[in-house]
């Protein structure tokens, strides 16, 4: 038995079913490709960092190839309502490379000090925002410092599990706070009005329960 | 040699050196650490940190057009290397190839079990 929408799907003429299957609308090409901009422009700043030649030729081979990337590879549209505000987003990316330095000392330290008898722990983290792109980048972000990463993600209930080295029994809250701290950051770098409010908000309450 | 030169070498001296003792040290954890999480960290973050200093070290001498492959480079190491230890841990996780009783806090484990997920 084939269910009745599949069956509508092969009924149709072969060239109606190709234009169904197209991951990217075909109408309105023009503004689809100024859509796109932002990705060829990256698309080419890469070939031409990666031939470390910057001159006319270069570029213009970079625009074909971009092209022909965007053209075979077609991607819809990522709906976003992230804002990004430059001075907080420095700000984050030097957070984090201070965190990769001091992190990377504390794994040393624990190699060197604790060796077979390093312990770890797997706490789990309920993130005040929801939305996709803020979870992974918090998620990215935390995982890039030595000695934490994020093992699971319950999406649905905006959960993360971190796992962290070098733990004791009593941490599990202390490690919470560090990760909400990166949710906060990441959120003041690119989160919109909405989700900042809710991370200063929640920021408030903790402090009155405390 | 004029004096910039003098503190170019020196800085990027100690970025290489600094760097090739990060990977030492990640090296040493790789080695040391009891179960896959642990030795994940090690093998995938001083690495990391010890790979950027050594690139930074590098393309203070390098011309531009050849520095900016290396920035190619750390970006990508930044960017995929937490998801490789994201996809590594769970898999090691669910395998069991994470031991137990060397977590003392699993939050996941209690969720899990709560659930009758695993086993």
């Amino acid at each position: 038995m084939v269910p009745v929408a599949d069956r509508a799907e092969n009924e149709r003429g072969p060239v109606e079913r190709r234009r169904a299957d197209r991951v990217v609308s075909r109408r309105r090409p023009v503004a689809r490709l100024l859509r796109r901009f932002p990705l060829m422009a990256w698309l080419v700043l890469v070939w031409v960092m990666l031939w470390g030649t910057y001159d006319v030729g270069t570029v213009f081979f970079g625009i074909v190839i971009a092209m022909g990337v965007a053209v075979v590879f077609p991607t819809p549209p990522i709906a976003t309502n992230m804002v990004l505000r430059p001075g907080r987003f420095l700000w984050l990316v030097g957070f984090l490379a201070w965190d990769m330095v001091i992190s990377s000392v504390r794994v040393s330290w624990q190699a060197l000090r604790y060796g077979r008898e390093t312990r770890a722990g797997i706490v789990e983290v309920q993130l005040v925002t929801n939305s996709d792109h803020l979870t992974a980048m918090v998620a990215n972000a935390v995982s890039l410092a030595p000695g934490t990463f994020v093992i699971q993600i319950d999406r649905a209930n905006q959960i993360c599990y971190v796992y962290t080295l070098g733990v004791s029994e009593g941490d599990a809250a202390s490690i919470r706070h560090e990760v909400l701290a990166w949710e906060r950051r990441v959120v003041h770098a690119v989160g919109s009005a909405d989700e900042v409010t809710m991370v200063d908000a929640h920021v408030s309450a903790g402090r009155e329960s405390r | 040699m004029s004096l910039l030169d003098v503190f170019l070498d020196v800085f990027s001296a100690v970025c290489l050196l600094t760097g090739a003792l990060s990977c030492l040290l990640g090296s040493i954890g790789l080695a040391r650490f009891p179960d896959v999480g642990a030795r994940l960290q090690a093998a995938t973050k001083p690495q990391t940190f010890g790979l950027l200093l050594i690139l930074v070290g590098s393309a203070v001498h390098l011309e531009l057009r050849n520095a900016s492959g290396l920035i190619l480079v750390a970006l990508f190491q930044l960017l995929t290397a937490p998801v490789l230890a994201q996809l590594v841990g769970r898999a090691a996780y669910r395998a069991n190839s994470i031991r137990r009783d060397v977590l003392v806090i699993d939050e996941l484990g209690q969720r899990l079990d709560s659930e009758k997920y695993h086993r």
